[in-house]
């Protein structure tokens, strides 16, 4: 070590996908950036708050698997993965889509600038409430922005020059927005690919693994792929015998295998309905043994009249539409779990048309009680002259 | 915080002395993975001859080398590589000294090689990693199409040492399961056991079998394979009689043990039934079980999940009275480092 020259910075031949904030070299990925907690390489889930919440690494590390588990019959989970296969389409990465027919594709939201963009637009509407005696401290992030939202920040000068020239030096944008409401146009949308099942005597996994692996192997160095498994086990879209223990764990397994074999090209998210597969199964649980991360949504039981204020803490804000769960983060419990400083917290999401929400879970004082609360005020706290010393 | 030693030294004397034959069963959950637990198991076992190799010294002082034999089911090899790489561990050298062998489970466990001419750009745009990783997909030698059991009889010439491009250096032998019930349990184990025969050199080595979640091979195959916990048992004795010491993980989670005695309404899977007899068999028949669990109380920020030792069914009594049962607090920090410690301290 100690002769090493003390002048070459460590951090270049730590990762071996340089920093995208530099001055732009020639082998930048689009849409890879290293993490910031140990400097791997990360992709985006297409949805800025879900990469916040992975363990620090402000994206989905490469070669590593997500597992979106839903309960009830709404479909948040469908619109994570299409966020997911929109920002792959968006970079030009190759998305493979398994099990769901061509349909599926033409769904995915449109575009509509950057994360960042969108933020920008948000916070100017912002700009107005905010108090005028805190400016100093507005560079400083705002409150629930995570990793990658503050480094998005930090990225565009802060003075008006950046504002001038908004496209000259910008980096490759790491993530998008989307909007629901919107189909996709992108030129390289018809780069996706979907495989669909072939009757098969037995176990239907090993034709799709094939052409997942021809795939990837076939494709040049530099190809980023994303493999999109849609409602895994469902039975409208899998034949009955695939949720046969012995098939669908082989078919993880070897799937776990392939990422491992290309660690940093390929990424994998898949959604698994709860409702029809409990998780106090043992089948379920080797399924999300077998992933890197394991995320559960938890709708609320939608009536809309009675959930419009609750959990909101201001008017403004859209009312959580669902719990959010980690079981397990990739990396961090990898390593054996539990430290990070989202762990343990209560999330909620929200999903509106342009983005996918997750927030920490807080429940607001309860409104309408105001008979309840002025009596606290009046009795249960004791006045200063009560109080004898 | 401060950096911590590798071998937390409260758990450095459960984790340096397997006494001979014995078995050590660490079991996980979702939210608390033994990985930490394994790579402290390869450290306490490898370490000093690492280290002394480092100042210039070959052997540990007694004439007894320690050797591990690890095998993985659930991880790869270079994530085995980077985390023992932030101990100090240098997998690949050790390997190369006939220290530690790695049998690698994930990459070909039921995906058969293909023998592909596959003509490989990502040799030569110079990334690495795809680079390394597709070199022994091209180089199985005698791979053939359709699962044939060829590459059991011809497995011994490709180990780290045969060749120095036959193979990924530092991956021993890959495991492919083909076939159906004991023949193929049985090919398993006699791949494992030919990477330990060849690798004992010397009568006295002290050869440590780590195997990383075999349970996964039971759920992944079942009754339709013909494998139950009866077989996956002798599968462990088996590997057992060739070595000093093993040491074994499994999952624990609740899902997978306490559906068997089908309290609910649903009727346990075989899966869960299998599962939890060959957990709860091991155990019984364990020196020592390590349980690795989060926190009942929920998540919190300074501490992981809890660590209970305890003893096993096989416990030898009289032999090693040092050892006493003990339920600890962990803690793994940013960097990989481990704190372990006891309830209150901190």
């Amino acid at each position: 070590m100690s002769f090493r020259k003390r002048n070459i910075s460590l951090g270049t031949d730590r990762s071996a996908v340089p920093n995208a904030t530099q001055t732009a070299p020639p082998e930048v990925t689009p849409g890879i950036r290293p993490s910031p907690d140990d400097g791997r390489p990360t992709t985006s889930t297409g949805a800025p708050s879900l990469d916040n919440l992975l363990a620090g690494h402000a994206g989905l590390p490469m070669g590593k698997s997500l597992l979106i588990e839903e309960n009830g019959t709404t479909d948040f989970a469908g619109a994570l993965l299409r966020y997911y296969a929109a920002e792959g389409i968006v970079q030009e990465q190759k998305v493979h889509v398994v099990a769901m027919p061509e349909q599926w594709g033409r769904s995915l939201p449109g575009l509509i600038g950057t994360a960042e963009s969108l933020d920008e637009k948000r916070s100017d509407r912002r700009k107005d409430e905010r108090m005028k005696i805190a400016w100093r401290y507005e560079r400083l992030g705002e409150f629930g922005a995570g990793v990658a939202g503050a480094r998005g920040a930090a990225a565009p000068s802060p003075s008006n020059a950046g504002e001038q020239d908004p496209n000259a030096k910008q980096p490759p944008a790491f993530c998008h927005a989307f909007d629901l409401t919107k189909r996709l146009a992108h030129p390289s949308i018809t780069n996706m690919t979907f495989i669909p099942f072939i009757p098969a005597k037995d176990s239907p996994f090993p034709a799709i693994l094939n052409r997942l692996e021809t795939a990837i192997s076939s494709s040049a160095a530099n190809t980023i792929h994303r493999i999109v498994i849609p409602s895994l086990l469902n039975p409208t879209l899998y034949p009955p015998e695939s949720c046969r223990p012995e098939y669908v764990l082989q078919f993880l397994h070897s799937l776990k295998a392939l990422l491992n074999a290309y660690p940093a090209r390929v990424t994998a998210m898949i959604t698994f309905p709860l409702c029809l597969y409990p998780r106090s199964s043992g089948l379920v649980r080797w399924i999300e043994l077998l992933n890197d991360g394991v995320i559960e949504l938890c709708p609320f039981p939608h009536s809309a009249d009675n959930l419009t204020t609750s959990g909101a803490a201001t008017s403004q804000e859209e009312p959580p539409q669902g719990m959010l769960k980690t079981h397990r983060l990739p990396i961090l419990h990898e390593r054996g779990g539990g430290s990070d400083q989202n762990v343990g917290e209560d999330w909620a999401f929200t999903l509106s048309r342009r983005r996918f929400e997750i927030k920490p879970f807080s429940l607001p004082p309860a409104e309408g009680d105001t008979e309840a609360q002025d009596t606290a005020a009046s009795s249960g706290m004791p006045k200063k002259s009560d109080l004898e010393f | 915080m401060p950096s911590q030693p590798p071998l937390p030294p409260l758990l450095a004397p459960y984790l340096s002395t397997q006494p001979e034959s014995s078995l050590t069963l660490v079991s996980s959950i979702l939210g608390a993975t033994s990985n930490w637990l394994v790579l402290r198991f390869l450290h306490a076992a490898l370490s000093n001859s690492s280290n002394n190799a480092s100042i210039g010294l070959e052997d540990s002082p007694d004439g007894k080398k320690k050797k591990v034999v690890f095998v993985s089911f659930l991880r790869g090899w270079e994530f085995w590589k980077a985390e023992a790489k932030r101990l100090g561990l240098d997998l690949t050298r050790l390997a190369g000294k006939q220290q530690f062998a790695y049998v690698d489970g994930l990459s070909e466990l039921f995906t058969t090689p293909k023998p592909t001419g596959n003509t490989l750009p990502t040799l030569s745009t110079g990334s690495p990693a795809p680079a390394r990783t597709t070199l022994p997909l091209r180089s199985q030698p005698g791979a053939v199409p359709g699962r044939t059991p060829a590459p059991a009889s011809s497995p011994i010439g490709q180990g780290s040492t045969g060749g120095p491009s036959i193979s990924e250096p530092g991956i021993a032998k890959k495991l492919n399961f083909a076939g159906q019930g004991l023949t193929a349990l049985d090919k398993l184990e006699r791949d494992i056991s030919t990477v330990i025969a060849k690798f004992k050199t010397a009568e006295d080595d002290e050869i440590l079998l780590i195997i990383d979640q075999p349970d996964f091979l039971l759920a992944s195959t079942g009754p339709s394979y013909a494998i139950g916990a009866t077989e996956m048992m002798d599968w462990v004795t088996g590997l057992q009689q060739a070595v000093h010491a093993t040491v074994l993980t499994l999952a624990a989670d609740s899902p997978l043990l306490h559906n068997a005695p089908a309290a609910s309404n649903q009727m346990a899977t075989p899966v869960e039934s299998e599962h939890a007899a060959f957990a709860i068999g091991l155990a019984h028949r364990a020196q020592s079980v390590m349980q690795l669990r989060t926190l009942e109380t929920g998540a919190a920020r300074d501490v992981s999940g809890v660590l209970r030792i305890s003893r096993g069914g096989g416990w030898s009594t009289g032999a090693e009275e040092n050892l006493d049962e003990k339920e600890l607090l962990f803690y793994i920090q940013r960097d990989g480092g481990v704190r372990v410690f006891g309830r209150g301290e901190s």
